[in-house]
């Protein structure tokens, strides 16, 4: 009897289990391995051979291509802790009326469309932009800031520190104040208490985010290629690949060895924090000891705040000034400001802007669906071999956006859909298949967060009282886990929305075109980059606002929780 | 709270798939374009297409050159293409070996065979020429004033002291108009000196761009301020308002922009009305709009509304290089990657040489030193030295290693890309080490 | 080290603008075992974090310890040592780095670390675990690195904030012989709180009764179980009967006069006017039916009658309710013996009690 029980339970899960595991391998492990494919045959038998590989090792730019973006991820992640740090310690600190803008415009960098960040980045720190033309004026003198690597790193610490805050910040508010307390009781305090015991506590949270940076940055195409920098693996991959004609199998031998090396690189960081998680050790919970802020201490924790604000928003604002303005060649601001590319834009811009929303929207939901799905099965069934799922979901983060598309366009191109009676991988829904796949990794982190923190307990009680596995995952699991679904909604929701390398191969209509892409037409002529940074802005806009609906959803839910659980405590006792 | 939510969502996904799965259906008459043109000019087209033929919805596709080509070989078994529509002769040349395209015979009547040296049309009758373009310089004014450079006339000028860090271009093997300009100057001056400017030139950049618009768009930006360019990125970025100009170089390849059918086109018809309408009178006119600036391909036009554009008919842009599309496409992919291997990902060390020289040469024109005039010869030569002879490179032989598939079985190819691109880096790298030494050798000697 | 004295005087201390502790004055004596009791809410821990300087800052008041007045010191300048309910570990070291970590911050030599940190984990027993994390130790042994780990720095005073609750029923009687062992063995003037009386009767040299954040009364335990100055003394240690009434003269002699028909014999010092009388049920015994006489009363037994509401057996007892006049309702304990007889439901009973053991309140 209860064996039977159990059983079937298993099956419903096993079921999830399998479905999950399939899409998995349709959409994603057997386009990439199509193309990865490629990279083991040599070119001109068809032979099956690692000659190829022997090739990238030998050859003296790929060598330096690797180290170079070994380096510029090292730095990046630096640099983006530099910046996030302080924003997630002032945050979680003190008493600072400025933690809510902190939270808020701290994410907004990850959502900055492709392309019009690099070019406003160019206006505003380029050789010629306008702090260089000040400066030059001024003083006699100009900064590199956006000279070869440095421009890189730069540009990617600004756009991926987020990564490093948000979940520095979780960590922060998860460890139990009696931690703290405990380390001043014996006589620790200042940096050193910071040093000794609250960082190595966050350490966790900080090692997530940093590993997401480093990744994020290691395999980055984007930047690197708009700002010209060629020596680094991902543009090297990408130029090869999209060559014409050129049968060069090194291309997807790069991409093989960036995949490689970013799931390395995130075993790594799994081996380093295993068994260090140490929210789900600690009882109390309650975060840092939050303390009021004197004045002057104010002045300057806001003076900070303000400047890494103003440097981590600058792309935002030299988007804004490029869509207001009319010229802006070779000046500190542009010549005259002008509200006619909005114009041109709210007329033409509605489809790109409702195909965006539809997909990002459709991929987000299908992502915390996937994400909630994997979560429990991994956590909460003890199904042979379950990890793997987890470990496919993930790994999702490493595959370059390029090679799943490319992924798709051979795998799915010869499959009509039925009734729509077009190739699958020209139908708009490979599009949202696509931005799913690059994004379930952000969904399983947080629905996985989420997952743990709800109690067994909870969900015992409710087959206790005849809730088979199915209405209680519906009925308990999912509301409980409510908050980090939403997370994981609006991290999806909010990148798959400026996505472009993986839709820029898949669009195959004009009308099936999101934001992203609408940019990238406007930015290939003269006349369009005002109209191309006023859909940039719009796009921000739109993702914005979005995601600070959801966040505001987030929060309530979770002050709802605590106010129960307080409830709940002081009943207890 | 969470279900409204979700069930909202689930609304809003049901209907936009109604709503963008109707049109898809519903769609008989449509073309689709795969083209690589801005959308400033694929727009004026589309519109006075579909206003022409009612019903028919245009698709535009924008993809960069070659982009469009890797879309339409991958799409090929399933093709949904009907219009392949670029510049770049030299992709067309691509597909049409890959045997991607439809031959198509143009019923318009009045557009010469030629246009300066170049024959307007695929002589195999499969990609028809619409419109001429030029390449040439365009420069920021803002920028050259500021900086207080001269305007360069000519490509040699691209390569004298002053414009050290100031030049941006692309790659050919990123942008199928570059691709043009550097067969153009390598066929106009002969294979070694060819690639002796384009590396003197190169040692001037200030970047390789990845897209050909990467080019107008740091000089509109004033990142760089002097590109190479094709004409109408020129024209348009003038036309738009930015302080920048555009000239044509006496060297330069007047070249059609193309367009050709692709192969089992799911809308034949409308392919060909398309095209018929681009090269009629009606469609060439659309060709002045300020943000396109493209020669028209009916010469009667530069007597009556292209009169401010230079007539290529009349030679008033000096084309003096008769273009060998045939020699161009042999070693299309030799010239790609030699560019890359030897300028695009060696730019560091190419500048570093570069510097070495104009600073070699600035100490000796000061204080003249024999010696030191010889070390500098020998440390241009050594910049300006090609793996390999233009006899190699138009090998079939040895073009093949950078091809895709052998054509037979029998054709005997030895030595992988990769493994000859890395011969040829080791020597770039070593003689611009070298050259950097010799030049700073001369220097000294001048002090 | 030297035993301690703890002086606190006119402690105020608000939340925001909720007052927590209103007016606390204490002193704890040198090497005193004192317990903080109370329910929650009621600020007791409030208190001791005060002492050991977390919290909000004291509005007004001075924490003397030894001869310094600690209120205005942050929490790493007191010496106070503090063990967390939950205990604290930090996870990220191991037992041995969490013991060394307070002798790491008073920059104590290497060597004298060693021995002492070694030492400390002697004297808790768990030596041999000094390389585990603390989240491979059960409660118990969590409990004594958080123990060893506030004593190794040798603290002036000892807090432990309910250092048993999170351990279960039969470790919680061990661990606090051994606490209390360890606290004769250091001398160390120790504080701890808890909510549990029975844990600070077997432990507490005194103790104190918080309730909103106001000291009831100070004492040792059996002082406040057999003498509460007030009602909610009386409830909180223990159970009480609480019978409502007035104090009268009668016949030159003074009387409780309460509800239900309850009359008892006061001392004659005891002022007229409204009081309550209480008293504990296991000194209320039963007599058999008839028994009683107002006779008794002037010997110094008062006794009433009612009937049986309920008995329940707890075991080395039976506590019978038993409803008197107007619906009041008593509680009274037998000690149970093997055999005894077990009144029933709605049988009637008279219960009696000695005149000494019933304490009279005003309030």
């Amino acid at each position: 009897m209860m064996l039977a029980a159990q059983g079937r339970m298993q099956w419903g899960a096993a079921a999830t289990g399998l479905s999950v595991l399939l899409v998995l391998l349709v959409f994603f492990v057997v386009p990439v391995a199509k193309v990865f494919y490629v990279a083991f045959l040599d070119a001109q038998t068809g032979e099956l051979t690692l000659v190829n590989f022997l090739d990238f090792f030998r050859t003296s730019l790929f060598r330096e291509s690797f180290f170079n973006s070994l380096y510029v991820a090292l730095m990046s992640v630096v640099v983006a802790t530099i910046i996030a740090v302080p924003l997630a310690y002032f945050t979680t600190r003190f008493n600072f009326t400025g933690a809510a803008l902190i939270h808020t415009l701290g994410v907004i960098p990850l959502i900055m469309p492709p392309f019009v960040g690099a070019v406003a980045m160019q206006m505003l720190f380029g050789a010629n932009g306008s702090i260089n033309l000040l400066l030059d004026e001024w003083f006699g003198f100009t900064i590199p800031f956006m000279e070869g690597l440095n421009g890189v790193i730069l540009v990617e610490s600004i756009h991926y520190f987020p990564f490093i805050l948000i979940n520095l910040s979780a960590s922060l508010s998860n460890i139990d104040r009696a931690m703290e307390e405990a380390a001043q009781n014996l006589g620790a305090h200042g940096f050193r208490l910071f040093r000794r015991v609250v960082f190595p506590l966050a350490m966790p949270g900080f090692a997530a985010g940093a590993a997401l940076v480093f990744l994020k940055v290691f395999d980055d195409l984007g930047t690197p290629l708009l700002l010209n920098v060629n020596n680094m693996l991902a543009p090297q991959a990408y130029l090869r690949i999209s060559s014409i004609g050129i049968a060069d199998p090194m291309g997807y031998v790069i991409s093989v060895i960036l995949v490689v090396f970013s799931l390395f690189s995130l075993w790594v960081s799994f081996l380093a924090t295993r068994g260090r998680d140490y929210a789900s050790v600690q009882k109390g919970g309650g975060g840092l000891m939050k303390r009021d802020l004197r004045t002057w201490e104010k002045v300057g924790a806001w003076a900070v705040i303000v400047l890494i604000l103003i440097v981590v928003l600058s792309p935002h604002i030299g988007l804004l000034l490029l869509s207001f303005g009319t010229i802006w060649s070779f000046s500190v601001l542009p010549d005259a400001f002008t509200v006619k590319h909005y114009q041109e834009v709210f007329t033409t811009a509605w489809p790109y802007i409702a195909n965006t929303l539809l997909y990002a929207g459709l991929a987000a939901l299908l992502d915390v669906i996937l994400a909630t799905a994997i979560a429990y099965v991994v956590w909460r069934t003890n199904l042979p071999g379950r990890q793997v799922l987890d470990y496919l979901g993930t790994a999702a983060v490493a595959v370059p956006g390029v090679v799943l598309g490319i992924g798709y366009l051979r795998m799915f191109h010869d499959f009509n859909v039925p009734l729509v009676n077009e190739p699958l991988a020209s139908w708009w829904v490979i599009i949202v298949v696509a931005l799913m796949i690059r994004r379930l990794p952000y969904a399983l982190r947080a629905c996985t967060a989420a997952l743990q923190q709800v109690s067994v307990a909870l969900e015992e009680a409710a087959q206790n009282l005849g809730a088979g596995r199915f209405s209680t995952v519906r009925r308990i699991v999912v509301p409980l886990m409510a908050g980090g679904i939403a997370a994981g909604f609006v991290t999806a929701f909010a990148t798959a929305a400026v996505e472009l390398s993986a839709v820029l191969i898949l669009v195959s209509k004009e009308s099936d075109a999101p934001l992203a892409y609408g940019i990238y037409v406007y930015m290939q002529t003269a006349a369009g980059r005002g109209p191309g940074a006023a859909l940039g802005v719009l796009a921000v806009i739109i993702v914005g606002v979005a995601t600070y609906l959801s966040h505001r959803f987030v929060e309530r839910t979770r002050a709802e929780r605590e106010a129960a659980g307080r409830q709940a405590a002081t009943g207890a006792a | 709270m969470q279900a409204k939510l979700l069930r909202a969502v689930g609304l809003a996904a049901v209907l936009g798939l109604v709503m963008l799965a109707t049109p898809a259906r519903a769609m008989e008459d449509k073309l689709v374009v795969v083209t690589s043109f801005p959308k400033d000019l694929t727009n004026v087209f589309k519109e006075a297409f579909e206003k022409k033929y009612p019903g028919v919805k245009v698709e535009m596709l924008k993809k960069k050159t070659t982009a469009g080509v890797k879309y339409i070989q991958e799409t090929a078994s399933n093709n949904t293409s009907d219009i392949f529509w670029a510049s770049a002769p030299d992709a067309f040349e691509v597909l049409k070996g890959d045997g991607l395209l439809a031959k198509y015979d143009v019923k318009q009547q009045g557009i010469p065979a030629k246009i300066g040296a170049f024959p307007l049309n695929d002589p195999d009758g499969y990609y028809k020429g619409f419109a001429a373009s030029g390449y040439g310089i365009m420069w920021n004014t803002r920028y050259l004033k500021a900086k207080k450079l001269p305007v360069p006339q000519e490509w040699e000028e691209l390569a004298r002291p002053v414009y050290f860090g100031h030049v941006g271009m692309s790659a050919p093997s990123r942008s199928g108009t570059t691709h043009l300009t550097v067969e153009t100057v390598l066929q106009g001056l002969g294979w070694e000196k060819g690639w002796a400017l384009w590396k003197a030139i190169g040692g001037n950049l200030k970047t390789v761009t990845e897209r050909s618009f990467g080019v107008p768009s740091g000089v509109n930006s004033g990142d760089f301020g002097i590109g190479i360019v094709i004409d109408f990125f020129g024209f348009s970025s003038k036309a738009t308002g930015y302080p920048v100009d555009f000239r044509y170089p006496s060297t330069t390849a007047l070249v059609p922009a193309n367009i050709a059918i692709v192969k089992n086109a799911p809308h034949p018809k409308n392919a060909a009305a398309f095209i018929e309408f681009l090269l009629s009178p009606e469609g060439q006119e659309l060709l002045l709009d300020p943000k396109i600036q493209r020669l028209p391909v009916r010469p009667e036009l530069y007597e009556s509304k292209a009169k401010h554009l230079p007539n290529p008919f009349k030679g008033e842009i000096a084309a003096k290089v008769a273009f060998d599309v045939k020699k161009s496409k042999a070693r299309y992919n030799v010239v790609n990657s030699l560019f890359d291997v030897m300028i695009t990902y060696r730019l560091n060390d190419l500048k570093a040489a570069t510097k070495a020289i104009h600073d070699a040469a600035a100490a000796l024109k000061a204080k003249p030193n024999a010696e030191g005039e010889k070390l500098l010869a020998e440390a241009r030569a050594l910049v300006a030295a090609v793996p390999i002879d233009e006899a190699r490179s138009l090998d079939p032989a040895f073009a093949g290693v950078f091809k895709k598939k052998r054509k037979k079985a029998t054709d005997k190819i030895t030595g992988r890309q990769a493994e000859i691109e890395q011969q040829w880096d080791e020597m770039v790298r070593a003689n611009y080490a070298k050259a950097k030494e010799l030049a700073e050798k001369a220097a000294a000697m001048a002090r | 080290m030297q035993s301690q004295r703890i002086l606190i005087e006119d402690l105020h201390l608000a939340f925001g603008s909720t007052e927590v502790l209103k007016g606390i004055d204490l002193e704890i004596r040198p090497g005193e075992f004192f317990a903080f009791l109370g329910p929650s809410g009621s600020g007791k821990s409030t208190l001791l974090r005060a002492i050991a300087g977390f919290g909000p800052k004291p509005s007004r008041g001075r924490i003397v310890i030894g001869e310094e007045d600690v209120a205005g010191l942050p929490p790493w300048e007191r010496n106070v040592g503090m063990v967390f309910q939950n205990y604290a570990l930090w996870p990220h070291m191991t037992v041995w780095k969490n013991v060394a970590f307070g002798l790491e911050e008073r920059c104590v030599p290497k060597a004298e670390i060693a021995a002492r940190v070694e030492e400390a984990l002697q004297l808790v027993g768990l030596l041999e675990l000094a390389q585990r994390r603390p989240s491979q130790l059960s409660g118990g042994q969590q409990q004594r690195v958080a123990l060893a780990r506030t004593i190794v720095v040798r603290p002036r005073v000892l807090l432990l904030d309910e250092p048993l609750s999170n351990l279960d029923a039969n470790l919680r009687v061990q661990m606090r012989r051994e606490l209390l062992r360890l606290q004769r063995e250091l001398g160390i003037t120790t504080i701890f709180v808890t909510h549990d009386q029975e844990e600070a009767n077997t432990t507490a040299d005194r103790m104190a009764v918080l309730d909103q954040g106001v000291i009831q009364q100070v004492g040792t335990p059996m002082e406040l179980y057999d003498a509460p100055v007030n009602l909610f003394v009386a409830g909180f240690l223990g159970s009480a009967n609480r019978i409502r009434g007035r104090v009268v003269a009668e016949a030159g002699s003074r009387v409780f006069r309460g509800a239900g028909g309850v009359v008892l014999p006061v001392p004659p010092d005891e002022a007229e006017g409204e009081a309550w009388a209480i008293f504990r049920p296991q000194n209320v015994r039963l007599l058999e039916e008839g028994d009683a006489s107002t006779e008794k009363v002037r010997q110094g037994v008062a006794c009433f009658a009612g009937k049986v509401l309920r008995a329940e057996f707890l075991g080395s007892i039976i506590r019978y309710a038993l409803v008197l006049e107007d619906e009041e309702e008593i509680l009274l304990d037998e000690p149970h013996r093997p055999g005894q007889h077990v009144l029933r439901e709605g049988e009637r009973a008279t219960a009696c009690i000695d005149a000494q053991a019933v304490r009279i309140l005003r309030q």
